[in-house]
C-alpha cells in the first residue's frame, strides 16, 4: 500500500502531504527533523529525561525505544499512539504527532530503522546563510512559465504526478490582484478593461501601475504595523493616547517609496544615530517607542522600563531574526541554540534610552506620569503665526519686567504700608490651616499654597471625592466659614473643577463641619444661610447645606476665574488649642467634578457682613508679615522675592499684562507643532543578565552583542549599539532576516507562509513547504536592493499566484491545507480589509491620506473611563470617518469594534500572524453596523441613480460586480431579483419602516426619488455585500 | 504492506482538528465542514453543525463555572479573615519585623495597625466566622469552602487582574473563560461560550480581562452590556423586521451555496453557519435577558429589578445563562478599592452583593444546577491590616498580595470548610499557602481538564494557564 494511499484516509490529519516517491525513508531527512521537533526539548542537551536523547544514535537503538523491523515492540510507537489524556503519551505537552508522522515513523522503522554511523544532528537549515539554488528545468508541457518560482513549485507537484491549476478567470484574478496590492477592489471600468485584453503584458501593465499607486502602502503597513505593534494609546490601565501617528506615515510613505528593506530596517531600529539624521529617520524609531507604557499609579517606573526592553528584544528577535529568542529571557533556550548570555547581550544593545515613566513626585510611588521624549514635528504652514505669537508675548514679558522692577523700587515703602495696615486692624478673618487632608483620590497630592490655599494634583482625579480637611488653630468669635474656589494653571482649563478643560465646573453637594472638642462629642456645626458670588442655575450655593446629597452648589458656565461662597453658622465658634475642627466637602457628581483649589476661611462678625467684597487675597498671611516687619536692607532674596510675588498680585496693571501674556500663550499652545514618539540614546547605562529573567536579581554584567551562534569567528566584531546591531541584522552575515521577511510576505498573498509558522524559523518549525523556494526568494530580494516591490512583483507574476483557487475533492484529500500549491490562495480579508472595501463598494470611500487617528461611530459608552483621562469620543466629522482603516485611533484596552470582531490585534506585542475566525458576532457586525447600513443604503442609492443602467437585472449586475467584481450567473440573479420582488412588496405597506430604514443614508444625500425602491434595493444590497465571496480573497 | 485501520483516539483527535482549522481558516462554533468524518466534501454546504465539545480530560465535576470578580480587592480582614489581635493593637505602630522586605504601593511602613471594627460571628454547622458584613453569605456558610491563604505575585490592579484570570501579569494571553471555551466548548448553539457581565465601570486591566489572547478571536468572552445592544450590533437597523431579514438569510445562504458548488470553499459553509447563529441569537439572547419572566419571590430573593441593571440582576441571569448552556459566566463588580473612606464604602458594598451572591447560591441549588456548577469569589488581591490614611474616620487599607481570601461552592467542592491560615496580623500566610496558579489548576481540574496539558503552542512556545507551575488543591476537593 502505498503512502499517497494512507494520506488519503488520513486527510485530517496530513498537515504536510508525503511525497509519492518517499518509499524509502530516510533518517536524515524524514525521522531527525521530525523527532527534533517533538522531542529535542525533554531528550536532548538541555534535559535527558528518562536517560536518553534522540541525537544519539546509542540512546535510540540501545533501548528498546526503537526495535528495527518491529514497529509494535518499539516503545516511541506505542506511546505517541496513546491517547493524550493517558499519562504514558508523548509527547506529554504540544500536539499529539498526526496519523501521517506515525505511519512515516512505522515505515523507517520496519524499513530497519537505518540511522547512519557516525551520525552528528544536522545544522538546522535557518541557522546558515541561503544560498541562491538554480530554478529545475520546467517540463514543457508542465510550465508553460518562466517563473523561477513556478519551476520550484512545479518541482514538488511532479512528485505527486500534479500540476498547477489553469489560471483563475479575468475577473477573479484582476480583483485578487487589486486587494493583494492596494487592499481595494478593482472599479467595473477596470474589470471589464482587464476581461477584454486578459493578456500577460497587459496584467503585467496592471501590476506595474497598481505598486506605484499611493494606496499600496496604506495596504502594506498595516502588516508592518502589527508587527511594530503601533497603537495610539499606552496601553494597561491607564490607557491615555499619545501621538505617534507620524510614525504610522513613516511607514506608508516608506511602503510607497519602496524604502530598501535594509534601510527600512535601520532608520526604524537607529535612525536617530545616523549621522547627519533627518527628521523622517528619526520618525522611524518611533518603531521601538510603540512599546506598551505602564502608567498606573503605584507603577514600578524600573520594572516598566524593563518589561520595555524585553518587549523591544523580542520583538526585534521575532522579526529579524525569526525565532522564539523570549524563551531565553528566564533560562537557556530549550531547544534553539540560544542562551540567556545571548539574550542579554541584544537587550545591551536597547539599554540606554531614555525612561519613559516615572514619578512626578519621587517620594509619592502613586504620581506616575508619562515623560517617554517626544520630537515636534516640522510644521511649516503655522510658523508665521507662531513667530508672530512669539514677538508679542516677548514684548508683553518685557512690559511685565518693566512693571517688576518699578514696584520692587517701591517695596519697601509697600511694605511698611502692609505692616501698619496689619497692626491697626482688628482680626476680621483667619486663614484656616489644613492640618491634615484626606481625599479619596489614589493618585492625588495636595499642597499649601503660599496664599495659604489648598491645591490638589494627580493626573487621575476620582470620579467621585470626598474631601476631608482637619483645622487644629485657635479661632475666636468666628460666625461664618468661607470657602474660596480658586484657579490655578495646573488644572484642567484653570478650573477651579478637575473634570475636564472644556468643563472645569465642580458641584459640591454638601458642606459639612464638625468640632471635635477634647472629652467630648464631635459636635456637628449647623449653618443658618450661605451665599455665593456666582451660582449656576438649579445649582444655588444654599443646596450645599441642605442635608440633601442630590442637590448642591455649582458654577457652570462662569470657569476659569475663582468663586466664594459664605456659610453663615447658627451660632459663634471658638476653637481652643486642643479642639479640631473637621470640614468636608462631599462632592459626588462623577467625572472629576470636583474642586481643584480651594481656601477656607474663617470669618468674624464684622467680616462676615462684608462677605462679598473681594476675592484678593489675605493680607494677613503670616508668613508676608513676618517679611514686611524685617527692614528691607536686611530681606533675604527669597524673602525679597515673595514679597514682590504678592505685591504683582495685586497689582492691576500686571495682573492685566499677565492676562494678556496667558491669552497669548494659550494661542500659541493650539498652535503648536505636533509631536511623535522618538527614541533618544543617553550614557550607556551597565547591562546585566536578569537571574530568572527578573530585573530585580542582576546576574553577571554582559557587553552589547550579538547571539554567539552567528559569530562565526570569535574575531567577529560585536555590535556596540543600536544602530551596528540594526546593520547588522540585513547583513548577509544575518541568515534570517530576508528569510524571516520574504516568508512573511509570502503569507500575506497565499494566506500561509512556506514556513506556516512565520514568527518561529527555529528548530521547532514544520519545515518550509518549499525549501529551496524560499532561499531563492531570499536571495533574490538581497540581491535586488532589499526591495519589496520588486519581491511582491515576482510573486504576482507567477503561475502559481495567478492559478484558479478552485479546489477538486481529490486534491482537497490530497492537500487540504493547500501546502503543494496545486490552486490559487483564497481567505477572509483581514479587518481594515473588510471595512475598506465596504466604503469602495459603496462609493463612501474618503482616501485622504496621513495625519492624526481618525474616530469612526462606535456603540455609546464604548470608550469606558478605566484609569486616566476621561475621553469624549467625538466621531469624526463628514467624510473623515469613512477613511480608510489604518487611520482609525487605536486605544489599546477598546479596539474599534470594526476592527477588533475581525481579529484585529490589540497591538500589546508584536502580531506575525492575526487569526482568521469566522464567528456569529462578525456577521452581526456586517448586518447591523451602523457603517455597514450607511453603505448598504449608499450602494442602494448608487445603483439607482446609475444612468447606464434602467433595468433590474442591470442594477443587480452591477451591484453584483462592484462587491465580487465577476458578473452573476443566471441563477444567482434570478436568487437575488426574487429577493427584490419580495421585499418591494413586503416594504409597500410599511411606510414607517421604509422611512426609518432610509434614515441609514450617509448623512447630507440627495433624499430618495422613491423611498420604497430606495429601502427594497437597501436590503438587497445588504446581501451583496454580506456575501461570502465579498469579503473573501479571491 | 499492509496497515489496518486507524484507531483515530477521540480525545486526542477532536481537539487537534480544532486546533488545525483554528489556526488554517475558518475555526467557529461550527467547524463541521473542516472537521468530522461524514463530512462530505460534495456537499459543501452541510445542515448546521451541533456545538461543537472536544471532550474533557477526565470525567468533570463541573460543566458551568460562575466568577464572582470584586474588582479593587475587598478587604479579606473586615469580611473573612478575623484577627483579634489586630483589633487589640488597632492604632499602635507596626513592629518592624512585620514589614522588613515588603513593599507596599501606597503607603509607608510607619503606618499603624488597622483592626477590623466590624464583628465577626459563627455561621451554619461548619461554624465558619464571618463580619457582621456578610449576614447573607452566612445563611449559605455550609455550602462554602473558604481559603484564607490565597498570595499572588502582583501588586497593581491591572498586573494582578491580568495575572488571577491569564496566569499573567500582562496583556497577551488567553484568560480562564478562554481556556475553558477552547478546551470544552459551548454546550448551546446560540449563546456565546463565554458571557461577561458588569456592574461598574470595568477593572483596570479593561477587556484584556476577557480576552482569547493567541487563541482565536471566537474564543473571546462576549460582554453583555447594559447600554445599548446587550451584544454589539445585536439589533437589526431600524425599519429592517425579522421577516426582512430571514428573506435576507435565505438568499444570502442560497448564493453562497450556489458558488460554493463551483469553489469548494469549506468557509463558506461555516461562514452561512455563523448568519443562522447571529439570526438566533436576536432571539435568544433577548430572550435570555427578559428578567420580567421571573417570578416576584425570585426578584425578591436576589433584590433585582427587571429593568434595571445591578450587581443582583446579574447575578440573576447568570443563572438563566447556565440554565441555557452556557460554560463561563463572569461578573465583574466595580468598586472595591478602598484605600480611604472604608468605614462607609465597605458596608455600602456588601449590601449590594451579599444578598444576591446568598440568593444565587440558594437558587442554583433549588434548580438542582449547583451539582454541576463551580462557584468562584475572587479578588485580584487583598488588603493591607495597616491603615493608609491618619484620620481614622476616612481611613482606608492599601493593597496586600501577601495573604488574602477567596471561596468556591458548588459543583466538586467539599462543603463547609476553611483551609489555609494566616498570622496574627493577617500580614502572612501561616499555615498552607495557595497561589493563584493553584487555584487556576484547580479549577481546571473541577472542569475535567488537566493544567499541565491543556496547551497552545504559539510563537513556538507551548503555553498553558498556570504556565509551569499550579498544584492542585486537593483538600478542598469533594
Amino acid at each position: 500500500m502505498s503512502l499517497l494511499l494512507l494520506a488519503c484516509l488520513f486527510p485530517l490529519f496530513s498537515p504536510e502531504p508525503l511525497p509519492q516517491n518517499a518509499d524509502r525513508v530516510s533518517f536524515i531527512r524524514d525521522i531527525y527533523p521530525l523527532l527534533s521537533r517533538n522531542c529535542l526539548q525533554c531528550h536532548g542537551p538541555a534535559q535527558q529525561q528518562g536517560n536518553f536523547r534522540i541525537d544519539s544514535r546509542n540512546d535510540l537503538l540501545n533501548h528498546t525505544i526503537i526495535v528495527p523491523h518491529q514497529p509494535d515492540n518499539s516503545q516511541l510507537l506505542q506511546r505517541i499512539a496513546l491517547p493524550q489524556s493517558d499519562e504514558q503519551h508523548m509527547p506529554p505537552v504540544g500536539n499529539p504527532l498526526t496519523q501521517t508522522q506515525q505511519q512515516l515513523l512505522r515505515q523507517w522503522i520496519l524499513q530497519g530503522a537505518e540511522i547512519p554511523d557516525p551520525f552528528t544532528p544536522p545544522a538546522h537549515w535557518a541557522w546558515s546563510p541561503p544560498v541562491k539554488p538554480t530554478p529545475p528545468q520546467p517540463h514543457t508541457q508542465n510550465s508553460p512559465s518562466d517563473s523561477p518560482i513556478d519551476a520550484f513549485v512545479q518541482q514538488h507537484l511532479d512528485d505527486h504526478q500534479l500540476r498547477l491549476a489553469p489560471q483563475a478567470e479575468p475577473q477573479v484574478l484582476i480583483r485578487r490582484l487589486y486587494l493583494a496590492l492596494i487592499g481595494l477592489p478593482p472599479s467595473p471600468a477596470e474589470v471589464r478593461a482587464f476581461t477584454a485584453d486578459p493578456t500577460p503584458a497587459h496584467f503585467r501593465r496592471i501590476v506595474d501601475d497598481l505598486l506605484q499607486r499611493p494606496q499600496f502602502g496604506e495596504r502594506w503597513a498595516r502588516h508592518w504595523l502589527d508587527l511594530a505593534r503601533y497603537a495610539d494609546s499606552h496601553g494597561f490601565q491607564r490607557d491615555d493616547l499619545r501621538d505617534s501617528w507620524a510614525y504610522r506615515d513613516w511607514v506608508i510613505q516608506a511602503m510607497n517609496n519602496d524604502l530598501p528593506y535594509d534601510q527600512f530596517t535601520i532608520e526604524q531600529l537607529a535612525g536617530d544615530l545616523l549621522p547627519n539624521a533627518t527628521e523622517s529617520q528619526r520618525i522611524a524609531t518611533g518603531f521601538h517607542r510603540c512599546s506598551p507604557t505602564n502608567v498606573e499609579a503605584g507603577s514600578l517606573p524600573e520594572e516598566t522600563r524593563a518589561e520595555q526592553l524585553i518587549d523591544r528584544v523580542n520583538t526585534t528577535a521575532t522579526i529579524w531574526l525569526g525565532t522564539t529568542l523570549e524563551c531565553a529571557q528566564c533560562h537557556d533556550h530549550k531547544y534553539d541554540p540560544f542562551t540567556m548570555h545571548d539574550y542579554y547581550q541584544l537587550l545591551a544593545c536597547f539599554n540606554n534610552t531614555a525612561i519613559e515613566a516615572d514619578r512626578a513626585n519621587p517620594a509619592q510611588p502613586s504620581s506616575i506620569r508619562f515623560i517617554g521624549p517626544e520630537m515636534p514635528l516640522s510644521d511649516p504652514r503655522h510658523d508665521s503665526a507662531r513667530h508672530s505669537l512669539q514677538q508679542q508675548i516677548t514684548q508683553l514679558q518685557q512690559q511685565l519686567d518693566q512693571r517688576r522692577r518699578q514696584l520692587t523700587l517701591e517695596l519697601p515703602q509697600w511694605a511698611r504700608d502692609l505692616q501698619h495696615k496689619h497692626t491697626h486692624q482688628t482680626q476680621a478673618s483667619v486663614i484656616l490651616k489644613a492640618h491634615s487632608i484626606q481625599s479619596l483620590g489614589t493618585m492625588d497630592a495636595w499642597s499649601t499654597l503660599p496664599d495659604g490655599s489648598l491645591l490638589v494634583t494627580g493626573a487621575d482625579p476620582p470620579d467621585n471625592d470626598l474631601v476631608t480637611v482637619t483645622i487644629r488653630q485657635t479661632l475666636q468669635n468666628v460666625r461664618a466659614l468661607q470657602l474660596e474656589t480658586l484657579t490655578h494653571d495646573s488644572l484642567p482649563g484653570q478650573g477651579p473643577g478637575r473634570g475636564d478643560a472644556d468643563r472645569p465646573n465642580f458641584v459640591l453637594h454638601e458642606l459639612t463641619a464638625t468640632v471635635n472638642r477634647h472629652a467630648a462629642a464631635p459636635e456637628p456645626l449647623v449653618f443658618t444661610a450661605a451665599t455665593a458670588d456666582f451660582s449656576q442655575q438649579k445649582w444655588p450655593v444654599a443646596a450645599a447645606i441642605d442635608g440633601k446629597p442630590d442637590t448642591g452648589w455649582a458654577i457652570a458656565p462662569q470657569f476659569a476665574r475663582p468663586h466664594q461662597a459664605v456659610f453663615l453658622l447658627s451660632k459663634p465658634l471658638t476653637l481652643n488649642a486642643q479642639d479640631s475642627l473637621t470640614i468636608q466637602l462631599d462632592q459626588h457628581f462623577g467625572n472629576g467634578r470636583s474642586i481643584g483649589r480651594l481656601r477656607l476661611t474663617a470669618l468674624s462678625a464684622q467680616s462676615a457682613d462684608t462677605q462679598n467684597s473681594s476675592s484678593t487675597p489675605d493680607p494677613q498671611h503670616e508668613q508676608l508679615l513676618a517679611i514686611a516687619a524685617v527692614p528691607a536692607a536686611d530681606w533675604q532674596p527669597a524673602q525679597q522675592q515673595q514679597l514682590l510675588d504678592y505685591r504683582t498680585q495685586l497689582d492691576q496693571p500686571s495682573q492685566h499684562l499677565q492676562q494678556q501674556l496667558l491669552k497669548l500663550q494659550k494661542q500659541l499652545q493650539t498652535l503648536a507643532p505636533p509631536t511623535t514618539l522618538v527614541m533618544v540614546e543617553q550614557q550607556p547605562r551597565p547591562s546585566f543578565i536578569f537571574q530568572r529573567g527578573d530585573y530585580r536579581q542582576p546576574g553577571a554584567p554582559v557587553q552589547p552583542g550579538i547571539p554567539a551562534l552567528f559569530r562565526t569567528t570569535q574575531q567577529t566584531p560585536q555590535p556596540r549599539n543600536r544602530l551596528e546591531l540594526a546593520r547588522w541584522l540585513v547583513s548577509p552575515r544575518n541568515p534570517l532576516a530576508a528569510r524571516a521577511a520574504v516568508n512573511r510576505w509570502w503569507a500575506e498573498l497565499f494566506g500561509t507562509g512556506l514556513v506556516t509558522t512565520p514568527e518561529d524559523l527555529g528548530s521547532r518549525c514544520d519545515p518550509p513547504s518549499h525549501p529551496e523556494l524560499l532561499d531563492w526568494l531570499a536571495v533574490e530580494l538581497q540581491e535586488h536592493g532589499w526591495s519589496m516591490k520588486h519581491l511582491l512583483r515576482q510573486i504576482v507574476l507567477s503561475r502559481t499566484w495567478q492559478q484558479s483557487a478552485h479546489g477538486s475533492p481529490e486534491l482537497l484529500q490530497i492537500d487540504d491545507q493547500n501546502r503543494l500549491l496545486a490552486r490559487g490562495p483564497t481567505f477572509r480579508m483581514d479587518a481594515e480589509m473588510i471595512r475598506d472595501h465596504l466604503l469602495a463598494v459603496s462609493g463612501l470611500l474618503d482616501h485622504r491620506q496621513f495625519g492624526p487617528p481618525i474616530r469612526p461611530p462606535q456603540p455609546a459608552g464604548f470608550w469606558s473611563k478605566i484609569g486616566g483621562q476621561q475621553y469624549d469620543y467625538q466621531v469624526s466629522d463628514g467624510s473623515e470617518k469613512y477613511r480608510r482603516s489604518i487611520y482609525i485611533v487605536i486605544k489599546r484596552s477598546a479596539i474599534h469594534p470594526s476592527l477588533a470582531t475581525f481579529d484585529g490585534p490589540a497591538r500589546f506585542t508584536c502580531t506575525v500572524q492575526r487569526s482568521r475566525t469566522s464567528t456569529a458576532l462578525q456577521a452581526l457586525a456586517l448586518l447591523n453596523e451602523p457603517v455597514a447600513a450607511t453603505a448598504a443604503a449608499a450602494l442602494a442609492a448608487k445603483l439607482l441613480n446609475s444612468t447606464t443602467d434602467s433595468t433590474d437585472q442591470q442594477r443587480i449586475t452591477t451591484g453584483f460586480q462592484l462587491c465580487t467584481a465577476r458578473t452573476p450567473q443566471p441563477q444567482e440573479l434570478q436568487v437575488l431579483l426574487q429577493l427584490l420582488q419580495q421585499q418591494r412588496n413586503a416594504l409597500q405597506h410599511r411606510p414607517t419602516d421604509v422611512a426609518l430604514i432610509n434614515n441609514s443614508r450617509p448623512e447630507n444625500s440627495t433624499p430618495p426619488t422613491d423611498p420604497l425602491e430606495q429601502a427594497a434595493w437597501t436590503t438587497l444590497a445588504t446581501v451583496l455585500l454580506n456575501l461570502h465571496e465579498t469579503s473573501t480573497r479571491p | 504492506m499492509s496497515f489496518s485501520q486507524p484507531q483515530p483516539s477521540n480525545a486526542v483527535s477532536r481537539r487537534h482538528a480544532i486546533t488545525a482549522a483554528a489556526q488554517t481558516a475558518s475555526a467557529a462554533v461550527a467547524t463541521t465542514a473542516l472537521g468530522s468524518n461524514n463530512s462530505s466534501r460534495a456537499n459543501p454546504l452541510p445542515p448546521t453543525a451541533p456545538p461543537q465539545q472536544p471532550p474533557p480530560h477526565f470525567t468533570p465535576k463541573a460543566r458551568h463555572l460562575i466568577c464572582l470578580h470584586m474588582i479593587g480587592a475587598p478587604s479579606q480582614l473586615d469580611l473573612f479573615d478575623e484577627k483579634p489581635e489586630l483589633v487589640r493593637r488597632h492604632g499602635q505602630p507596626c513592629p518592624e519585623s512585620v514589614t522588613r522586605n515588603r513593599d507596599f504601593a501606597f503607603i509607608g511602613k510607619t503606618s499603624v495597625l488597622a483592626g477590623s471594627p466590624w464583628k465577626f460571628r459563627q455561621h451554619g454547622q461548619c461554624g465558619l466566622r464571618l463580619s457582621e458584613l456578610l449576614p447573607e453569605l452566612g445563611t449559605v456558610a455550609d455550602e462554602l469552602a473558604v481559603i484564607r491563604s490565597l498570595h499572588t505575585t502582583e501588586i497593581n490592579h491591572a498586573p494582578a487582574q491580568m495575572f488571577l484570570h491569564s496566569g499573567f501579569g500582562r496583556s497577551g494571553r488567553p484568560s480562564l473563560g478562554a481556556w475553558l471555551s477552547w478546551g470544552l466548548g459551548s454546550e448551546n448553539p446560540n449563546l456565546p461560550a463565554w458571557v461577561v457581565l458588569l456592574s461598574g465601570p470595568p477593572g483596570g486591566a479593561g477587556t484584556s480581562l476577557w480576552s482569547a489572547g493567541f487563541l482565536p478571536g471566537v474564543h473571546q468572552g462576549t460582554q453583555f452590556r447594559s447600554q445599548g445592544d446587550p451584544v454589539l450590533f445585536l439589533s437589526s437597523p431600524p425599519g429592517i423586521q425579522i421577516a426582512d431579514r430571514q428573506r435576507q438569510l435565505a438568499t444570502l445562504q442560497q448564493l453562497n451555496s450556489l458558488r460554493a458548488q463551483q469553489t469548494l470553499d469549506p468557509a463558506a459553509a461555516v461562514r452561512n453557519s455563523q448568519y443562522e447563529l447571529a439570526l438566533r441569537m436576536q432571539s435568544s439572547v433577548p430572550e435570555l435577558l427578559a428578567l420580567n419572566e421571573e417570578s416576584p419571590q425570585t426578584l425578591g430573593m436576589y433584590g433585582a429589578t427587571a429593568g434595571k441593571p445591578s450587581f443582583a440582576a446579574n447575578c440573576l441571569l447568570a443563572r438563566r445563562m447556565i440554565e441555557r448552556g452556557v460554560r463561563t459566566v463572569e461578573l465583574f463588580d466595580a468598586d472595591w478599592d478602598h484605600h480611604s473612606g472604608l468605614q462607609t464604602a465597605l458596608p455600602r458594598k456588601c449590601r449590594e452583593v451579599d444578598q444576591p451572591i446568598a440568593a444565587l447560591i440558594r437558587d442554583l441549588r433549588q434548580r438542582g444546577l449547583l451539582h454541576d456548577t463551580l462557584i468562584l469569589w475572587t479578588s485580584e488581591f487583598g488588603r493591607t491590616p495597616l491603615q493608609q490614611g491618619t484620620d481614622p474616620n476616612s481611613a482606608g487599607r492599601d493593597h496586600h498580595k501577601d495573604a488574602f481570601t477567596m471561596w468556591l461552592a458548588g459543583a466538586g467542592i467539599k462543603q463547609g470548610i476553611s483551609l489555609g491560615t494566616t498570622d496574627d496580623f493577617g500580614m502572612d500566610i501561616a499555615e498552607r499557602p495557595v497561589h493563584v496558579h493553584d487555584l487556576q489548576a484547580t479549577v481546571l481540574h473541577l472542569l475535567g481538564l488537566n493544567h499541565e496539558q491543556l496547551t497552545y503552542r504559539y510563537q513556538g512556545r507551548d503555553f498553558r494557564l498556570t504556565d509551569v507551575h499550579g498544584q492542585v488543591i486537593q483538600e478542598i476537593l469533594a
